[in-house]
C-alpha cells in the first residue's frame, strides 16, 4: 500500500437510496445515505429493528443494489460475486456455520469459494481458530460448539481471506452479553491488528461506542451519533 | 477439488457420520431401480441367449434345409465349406419313430448325424450326461435323459425302433423286425421338450430306418467366429442354386415366434421396471428439493462468500450425479449377484409357490438363465445416472434461482 493510499477510504457511499414496496406502498429504507471507511477504521450503525441496518450492510457488501446513488469498494463500484468473496468478510448474527462442517473446514470454505485454498490460507486458518480461542475446538461440528463459539468460528471465516472490509451485522445478537463481549473484543482485536476496516451494526450501545466512527440510522437517514 | 464439488461430497458424507438419512434414502433408491433392472433384463436377455446357445449347439449357427431330400450330400457340404465365412458343416436327417422297451412305446423325434463331421458343427459331447459318443454306431443309439427316464432304460438296455418306413413295409404285408439299438450315451441339454423326447443315431442309421438311401434332409453349418449370422445366411443363399431346393435359415428365423414374444416380454417388463427407477428418481428429486428449502440461508451464505449462482447450483446437481453413481453401482453389484443365483432363487420361490413345474412348462427350460451384455449394463448405468442427475438439476435450478440477500433474509 502506498503512503497517499493509507486514508483513502475503502468503501466509499455517497447518494444511496433504497426502497421496497410492499402491496400499494413505496418504503423508502434508505435516503441519500453517505459514509466512508479507510483501512484499519471501525465504524458502528445503531438503529431500531426495520430501521434499514441490513439492508445497508447488503448494499455494501453488493448483496443488493441501490436504487440510486453510488458506492464504491478500492475504486469499483460493480462488485462481483468473486471479488466480494476476496474483499468483504460477512459476519451474520445467525452465524450461519455448514453443519456438516467442522469449524476448521467452515473457516476454510471461505477460502475455497474464493478460490484461494493453499497451504498459506490452510495454515492461516489454524492461526485464526487460535487468536479466536478454539484451537483445540477446531475438528468440532457447529452442533457440538456453543453460541459464542459458533460466533468466533463465524469471525475467523470472515477474515480468512484477509480482506480490506469486515462487515459484521448484529454478531452479537444471538449472544449473552458477557459472550457476546467477547465476541467484540476478537473481533476490534483482529480488524486492528490486520488493518480491515471494520463496519459493525449493532443494537448494544456499548459495544458501538468500542468503534472509532458512531453512526445513526433513523427513518432512513444516516448521521453521526454522539 | 472445487469447492461446490468439496460441499457436495461433505453435504452427502459429512464430517463425523458416514452417511446422511437422506444419502442413504437416496441411494437405496437408485439402487433398488437399477437392481431389478439388472435382473429383469438378467432374466430376460437370459432366455433369449439361452434359445440361441441351445440351437446353436443342437444345430449349428445356420441350417440348410432342403425341400424334400438333398441327394448329393458330398457335393453340397464341398460348395457350403468353400463358402468364405463357414469353417464345416454336417449332414442330418430327422424324423419321428416309435421306440419301444417290451410293451412301453414312445414317439420321440430322431435325428441322425454323421458321427465323423458332427462335432466339428455341435459340441455334442458337452451335453452327455451319461455313457460316451465314441460308443455310437449303427447298432446303438443315445436318448435324452427325459426319453430314457420314461422308457426305464439306462446305458446298455436294448430298445426296438420302428419307424415310419418299416409300418409302410408292414402294410404291404412285408416281413420286417424292429430295429433293435442298444443305449450308450444320455444327454441333456436343458431344454425340457428336447430333454424329453430326442434319440441320436447315426446318420447311416437313420437312412436306413427311413429309407433314404444316401440322401439327407439337410446340413448343419459352423461359421468362423464372430460371423455375423444373417449375412453369411444370405450369403450361403445367394450360391446356392434355385432348383436346388436348399435354403439356408439362421435360427432367428427358425424360430420367429418364440423369440418375438420373448423380446416383446423383454421390453413391456424393462419399461415397466424403468418407471420403478424413474419413481427413485422423484424421490431423489423431493430430497434434494427439501435440501434446498432447509439450506436456503446456507445458500445466501455462499453467494456472500462469493459463490455464483451455477457453482451453488452445480453442487445440488453432483449430489444428484454421486448419488445415481452410488446407487447404480451398489444396484449392480446386487443385481449380478442375483443373477449368479438367480436358478436358486426361482427354485427357491416356485417351491414356495408352487409354479416351478409350469414355468419350466411356459419357458421349456429346466434351469433359469441370466445374460447381460456390456451395452446393456451401460444402458441401465447410463439411465440411472443421468435419471439422478436430472433430479439434482431440479434442485439446482430452484438454488440458482435463489438471490443471496432473499436467501439470508428467509425464515
Amino acid at each position: 500500500m502506498k503512503l497517499n493510499e493509507i486514508n483513502e477510504p475503502i468503501l466509499r457511499v455517497e447518494g444511496v437510496r433504497k426502497s421496497f414496496t410492499s402491496g400499494d406502498r413505496k418504503i423508502e429504507v434508505l435516503r441519500d445515505v453517505a459514509f466512508a471507511i479507510s483501512a484499519g477504521e471501525s465504524a458502528s450503525i445503531r438503529g431500531e429493528s426495520g430501521s434499514g441496518k441490513s439492508t445497508l450492510l447488503n448494499l455494501f457488501a453488493g448483496l443488493d443494489a441501490p436504487d440510486a446513488g453510488r458506492i464504491e469498494l478500492e475504486g469499483r463500484t460493480r462488485i462481483d460475486a468473486a471479488a466480494r468473496g476476496r474483499l468483504i468478510g460477512i459476519v451474520f448474527q445467525s452465524f450461519y456455520l455448514i453443519p456438516e462442517l467442522n469449524a476448521y473446514e467452515n473457516v476454510l470454505m471461505a477460502a475455497r469459494v474464493a478460490g484461494v485454498l493453499n497451504a498459506e490460507t490452510r495454515q492461516r486458518a489454524t492461526e485464526l481458530l487460535r487468536r479466536v480461542g478454539l484451537a483445540d475446538r477446531a475438528h468440532h461440528v457447529p452442533a457440538q460448539l456453543s453460541g459464542g463459539e459458533r460466533q468466533r468460528v463465524a469471525v475467523a471465516r470472515a477474515l480468512i481471506n484477509s480482506p480490506r472490509l469486515l462487515l459484521a451485522d448484529e454478531p452479537t445478537g444471538n449472544l449473552d452479553e458477557k459472550t457476546g463481549d467477547g465476541v467484540i473484543d476478537v473481533l476490534l482485536g483482529l480488524c486492528d491488528e490486520t488493518k480491515t476496516a471494520l463496519v459493525l451494526v449493532t443494537h448494544n450501545a456499548a459495544h458501538a461506542s468500542r468503534c472509532a466512527q458512531k453512526f445513526l440510522l433513523h427513518e432512513g437517514v444516516l448521521s453521526p451519533a454522539s | 477439488m472445487p469447492w461446490y464439488l468439496y460441499l457436495a461430497l461433505k453435504q452427502l458424507f459429512p464430517t463425523g457420520k458416514r452417511l446422511t438419512f437422506f444419502t442413504a434414502i437416496s441411494v437405496l433408491g437408485v439402487a433398488a431401480g437399477v437392481w431389478l433392472l439388472v435382473v429383469v433384463t438378467g432374466v430376460m436377455g437370459g432366455f433369449g441367449h439361452k434359445y440361441r446357445g441351445l440351437i446353436v449347439d443342437t444345430q449349428g449357427d445356420i441350417q440348410v434345409r432342403a425341400r424334400g431330400l438333398s441327394r448329393q450330400p458330398a457335393e453340397v457340404m464341398k460348395h457350403l465349406e468353400a463358402i468364405p465365412g463357414v469353417v464345416a458343416t454336417s449332414p442330418s436327417a430327422e424324423g419321428i419313430v416309435m421306440l419301444r422297451v417290451g410293451n412301453k412305446p414312445t414317439f420321440p423325434g430322431i435325428q441322425g448325424v454323421d458321427i465323423r463331421r458332427v462335432e466339428n458343427v455341435i459340441p455334442l459331447r458337452r451335453h452327455i450326461i451319461a455313457g460316451s459318443l465314441d460308443d455310437l454306431d449303427d447298432d446303438t443309439v443315445i436318448l435324452s435323459r427325459g426319453l430314457a427316464a420314461s422308457l426305464g432304460v439306462w446305458i446298455g438296455s436294448n430298445v426296438e425302433v420302428i419307424s415310419p418306413a418299416t409300418l409302410e413295409k408292414w402294410q404291404r404285408d412285408e416281413i420286417m423286425l424292429p430295429t433293435e439299438l442298444t443305449v450308450v450315451g444320455i444327454f441333456e441339454i436343458g431344454h425340457q421338450q428336447l430333454d424329453g423326447s430326442v434319440a441320436i443315431v447315426t446318420l447311416r442309421r437313420m437312412q436306413d430306418l427311413y429309407d433314404l438311401g444316401e440322401a439327407v434332409h439337410g446340413y448343419n453349418v459352423k461359421l468362423a467366429p464372430g460371423e455375423d449370422v444373417v449375412e453369411a445366411a444370405q450369403r450361403i443363399n445367394a450360391t446356392l442354386p434355385a432348383t436346388s431346393g436348399l435354403y439356408a435359415s439362421t435360427w432367428m428365423e427358425a424360430h420367429p415366434g418364440f423369440l418375438f414374444a420373448l423380446q416383446m416380454e423383454k421390453i413391456m417388463v424393462t419399461l415397466m421396471v424403468s418407471f420403478v427407477v424413474l419413481i427413485a428418481m422423484f424421490l431423489v428429486t423431493a430430497l434434494l428439493l427439501i435440501a434446498v428449502v432447509r439450506k436456503t440461508r446456507e445458500i445466501g451464505l455462499l453467494g456472500a462468500l462469493g459463490a455464483s449462482a451455477w457453482q451453488t447450483a452445480a453442487g445440488f446437481c453432483l449430489q444428484g450425479f454421486i448419488v445415481g453413481t452410488l446407487g447404480t453401482l451398489a444396484g449392480l453389484a446386487a443385481g449380478f449377484l442375483t443373477l449368479a443365483n438367480i436358478d436358486s432363487i426361482f427354485r427357491a420361490l416356485g417351491s414356495i409357490t408352487g409354479s416351478w413345474e409350469e414355468m419350466v412348462a411356459i419357458y421349456q427350460f429346466t434351469q433359469v438363465p441370466a445374460h447381460i451384455t456390456a451395452g446393456e449394463i451401460a444402458g441401465i448405468a447410463g439411465y440411472a445416472i443421468s435419471m439422478a442427475t436430472l433430479a439434482g438439476f431440479i434442485a439446482a435450478w430452484r438454488a440458482a434461482k435463489l438471490k443471496p440477500v432473499e436467501a439470508l433474509r428467509s425464515e
